[in-house]
């Protein structure tokens, strides 16, 4: 061909139909994920007042009885308090250790790699599964009342025990996360350390540990999104009920016997409220929906500006 | 200065230690005995897998000893629970449709994110302009963060009446009496898992796609091809064994959710089947194994023999995810090791 | 796979007789020939990227089949005026023409409605790093044909492929591993592979920039000794740092200073009697 008739030559077709198809992809990806939260606030913000966050749920079977979702709330704090407080010293400390004192090529180091990286892959359900058949165990009853089987079976559900198996659910995701930020902290700290003559232990504890806090403090947020949002875990664990162990729950001398007892998280509350479940509330199961799917954005949110204030100061 | 008018100096009374090896920075003890809580912490974490791994199968073992190989064979396991609420009767379990189930709704979920998730990788690292990629970015996350139980009320409220009013044939009910037909099927399962298990797969291949060098795409545009070729012909397949290892997370992703399959899937453990053409498999309704721990899981429990079951089908949970796991890990590394091949390819002689 | 210092040894001898010619005989060989049309011609070509601009009233008249070589210091607009031959340039992002015009065998390579695809094929380009593709060899040369030409047989894609290798010298090494990964190949020979496929899809123009700079002397006068052959049937354009190299085989040079063509002649007045007193300098040795 000459040049001429090259240069004059049809560009072939099919490109612009795979590009366009990408897009088609995009935007469905896009629209799905809007439809979602619009569905959630369409349906449940007219049920979103004042009210709603500070009542109890309603222990009337009448249709649309409603009630309230401070219960749920509350169980959903007091689920992210104590998880977080049960893995928090674990994390840290193993991602420490994996970053600064493990040697890479020993076979200890490739066992406790594998272990994580299994314990990852490890679904809710499965976790929820262990809880109950450890925590079942008799020498278990202070976590949980002894239930109506006696002193030869622990009740197996409160939550100390969901909020146990839910640490190590998220654990190897918040050590992977910490690991990171902290081998992310230039050698030169370390070393300017070591050469002022301040031994291994304290330098980490002074000056390495404090210039990866922004990103282990991302981690334990990103993980509290995940403990949040889990239904699994609490609903083998915590049960289906609306209430609190104790009657008066708030009140500070109960507070032992609530954390023994059961209860209600966001997630239960709508997993129990939904139409396949066997509350009658379905409205409330909306609004319970939103409010935790902001809670789950605002911690995720809140994770990422931690995580950028870090790459400002780090780098 | 002199040295008498350094010792008559203010402060001279400070006089010049010799150099003191034997003290340090810190104490002693506090050297030598953190890292060994460090190493607890760690060691606890890494073997905390094995504690789990064995109360669950410990628990399972009754089934296993009292069924065999069966449990996974043979059906009727709603028939069975029921059953087994009566202490006379001695029931066997059989698991085989909830591994019909689950192996069906995550081949679907699976597909679907695939198709899907390819295109939109491909968008975001190729295709899309920075104003646009930035918040599309932060949507697929958003999708990612959406809790599993939103997905099945906005799964059981919008797309399983979908379904029931407009996928449904109006005689249904004639064609297969025995069950109901009613919109929470496999499909409604496939639709939900399809977009639970999206984001991980898209944030895996945008990764491939973009670790794959800038060299080989601007080799083809000089040839002539145009960049939609070059993108399907030279950057995908290079990056097809990281799109594997995404695939596979993806799966992992899908066998484990219990709690949307369980809302939009309907209660009943039945065994999808061809026998009335396709449309209708997919009409079924189905129970995966996670679907049905936490559905039969709680008051059911504390009957021993379904309480063990309920652990057995836990252990192949397990089982399941172990292995997708390892290929995930096994997928990655084919990945790693063709990109570094390629750099460190073309030594000269 | 045949790629050893002692294959290359047995033609290593023809290589350095041609290293060691002197430079003033190749350059004027096809001096007695007549004076072949431009293939390419350049107008006060201007390139910006951004506010920085990168070329200026750029003019030459690329000779058929001859040659062609660039010379500069590094950064002086070279490979920017080689890329807009073929329009390459149009993917970087500020990237605009701030003047004049590029003429591809009388055609403006930037006028409206000119298919680029085809453009990039009528003017092939070899980089300065070997970049085979991650496939086979066979794959390699295949994959840009079977683009152009869908529907094409086994067969004929399996004789264009050995003519590309052929031309390329690069067949006898390789004939018995066509299905290997190219990336096995010596750094050498993926240069090679580059440029048989580049030739594969039947350029009239081919470009190379700096296309032995990573590669060892050996390497660098096979594919010099391949140019020289073929450009009897290619329009040759050539991106080098090294001035030697440019003497020994190029018809036409162009010194780039500073996003100008100082000078644009005949490689033997280029590098004997500089018209401008900055190319001598530069052939000298006295900047790089």
């Amino acid at each position: 061909m000459s040049v001429q008739e090259k240069l004059r030559s049809k560009p072939q077709w099919g490109s612009g139909f795979g590009q366009f198809a990408c897009w088609v992809a995009a935007a469905v990806v896009s629209a799905v994920c809007l439809s979602i939260i619009g569905y959630l606030v369409f349906q449940g913000w007219h049920s979103l007042s004042w009210k709603f966050f500070t009542t109890d749920p309603s222990e009337s079977m009448r249709e649309g009885a409603g009630g309230g979702v401070r219960v749920p709330i509350v169980g959903t704090a007091l689920l992210i308090v104590l998880a977080v407080l049960v893995m928090f010293p674990i994390a840290v400390g193993a991602a420490t250790y994996l970053s600064e004192y493990m040697d890479e090529s020993s076979w200890f180091t490739r066992v406790v790699r594998t272990g994580l990286e299994v314990l990852a892959s490890v679904p809710s359900v499965v976790f929820g599964m262990f809880g109950l058949a450890l925590f079942s165990m008799p020498i278990f009853t202070f976590l949980s009342s002894s239930g109506a089987e006696g002193a030869s079976q622990a009740f197996g559900r409160s939550f100390l025990v969901a909020a146990i198996v839910m640490g190590v659910h998220v654990l190897p995701f918040v050590i992977k996360v910490s690991e990171e930020s902290i081998r992310a902290v230039p050698v030169s700290y370390r070393r300017g350390a070591h050469a002022l003559g301040i031994t291994k232990w304290r330098s980490i504890r002074k000056v390495v540990l404090p210039a990866a806090a922004p990103g282990i403090v991302t981690a334990v947020i990103l993980g509290m999104g995940l403990i949040a949002g889990d239904t699994a875990i609490v609903w083998l664990l915590l049960g289906g009920t609306t209430t609190m162990g104790a009657s008066n729950w708030w009140a500070p001398s109960q507070f032992l016997q609530v954390l023994r007892g059961t209860g209600a998280t966001l997630t239960t509350y709508i997993f129990f409220n939904s139409p396949a479940g066997d509350g009658n509330s379905p409205q409330l199961a909306y609004a319970a929906a939103l409010v935790l799917v902001v809670l789950v954005l605002a911690l995720n949110v809140i994770a990422s500006i931690v995580g950028r204030r870090r790459k400002r100061q780090g780098s | 200065m002199s040295s008498s008018e350094l010792a008559a100096a203010p402060g001279a009374d400070r006089s010049l230690k010799r150099v003191d090896l034997a003290s340090a920075s810190g104490s002693r003890w506090s050297e030598s005995v953190m890292p060994l809580l460090l190493a607890s912490a760690a060691i606890f974490s890494g073997l905390v897998v094995t504690l789990v791994v064995f109360f669950v199968a410990y628990n399972a073992v009754p089934t296993f000893r009292a069924e065999g190989l069966s449990f996974i064979t043979r059906g009727g396991w709603d028939t069975q629970i029921n059953n087994a609420f009566t202490p006379s009767k001695t029931v066997f379990f059989g698991a085989e449709p909830l591994l019909i189930g689950t192996l069906l709704s995550t081949v679907g979920a699976v597909l679907v994110s695939l198709v899907l998730g390819t295109g939109c990788a491909i968008f975001l690292s190729e295709l899309a302009p920075a104003a646009i990629r930035r918040p599309f970015e932060s949507l697929v996350q958003l999708l990612a963060g959406i809790p599993s139980v939103v997905f099945g009320l906005v799964g059981l409220s919008i797309v399983v009446p979908f379904i029931q009013n407009y996928v449904v044939p109006a005689n249904a009910a004639n064609v297969v009496p025995e069950i109901p037909i009613e919109g929470a099927s496999l499909l409604a399962a496939i639709t939900v898992l399809s977009f639970m298990i999206l984001p991980f797969f898209v944030t895996v291949a945008v990764d491939s796609l973009r670790a794959i060098p800038r060299s080989y795409v601007d080799g083809g545009l000089a040839l002539g091809m145009t960049k939609w070729r070059t993108i399907t012909r030279i950057q995908v397949p290079a990056a097809a064994p990281g799109l594997v290892a995404g695939l596979v997370l993806a799966a992992a992703r899908a066998t484990g959710e219990a709690i949307a399959v369980s809302m939009v899937a309907g209660a009943i453990a039945f065994s999808p089947n061809l026998n009335h053409g396709p449309l209708y498999m997919l009409l079924m309704p189905i129970r995966t194994i996670a679907s049905s721990i936490v559905e039969t899981g709680g008051d059911a429990m504390s009957i021993p023999s379904i309480a063990s079951a309920l652990f057995a089908l836990a252990t192949l949970l397990l089982l399941f995810s172990l292995i997708l796991s390892l290929g995930a890990r096994w997928a990655f590394a084919w990945f790693n090791k063709r990109m570094g091949v390629r750099q460190a390819g073309g030594v000269q002689t | 796979m045949s790629d050893t210092f002692a294959s290359d040894s047995a033609e290593s001898l023809g290589i350095l007789e041609t290293l060691v010619r002197p430079a003033v005989s190749r350059a004027g060989e096809r001096e007695a020939e007549s004076t072949s049309a431009p293939m390419v011609t350049v107008n006060g070509l201007g390139v910006a990227y951004g506010s920085k601009t990168a070329l200026e009233g750029v003019s030459m008249l690329i000779p058929e089949r001859r040659i062609t070589a660039f010379i500069g210091p590094s950064g002086c607009g070279k490979s920017t005026a080689l890329r807009c031959f073929n329009r390459m340039n149009d993917g970087i992002s500020g990237f605009r023409i701030s003047g004049g015009t590029v003429l591809l065998d009388g055609q403006d390579v930037y006028a409206r409605g000119v298919n680029v695809t085809a453009l990039r094929r009528a003017v092939g380009m070899v980089f300065q790093q070997p970049n085979p593709f991650p496939m086979s060899i066979y794959d390699n040369i295949a994959l840009a044909v079977r683009e152009h030409e869908r529907g094409i047989s086994r067969s004929t894609l399996d004789g264009i492929v050995e003519q590309a290798l052929r031309q390329a010298n690069l067949w006898d090494e390789v004939r018995d591993c066509l299905t290997q990964s190219a990336l096995s190949l010596s750094g050498g020979q993926q240069q090679r592979l580059c440029i048989a496929r580049a030739l594969a899809v039947r350029p009239t123009v081919l470009m190379l920039d700096e296309p032995c700079a990573s590669l060892d002397p050996i390497s660098t006068g096979r594919i010099e000794e391949l140019l020289l052959e073929l450009s009897a049937d290619y329009t040759i354009v050539i991106v080098t740092h090294n001035l030697a190299q440019a003497q020994r085989i190029s018809d036409k040079v162009g010194f780039f200073l500073m996003g100008r063509l100082v000078e644009f002649g005949d490689a033997l007045q280029v590098f004997e009697a500089s018209a401008r007193p900055e190319t001598a300098e530069y052939v000298r040795g006295a900047f790089g």
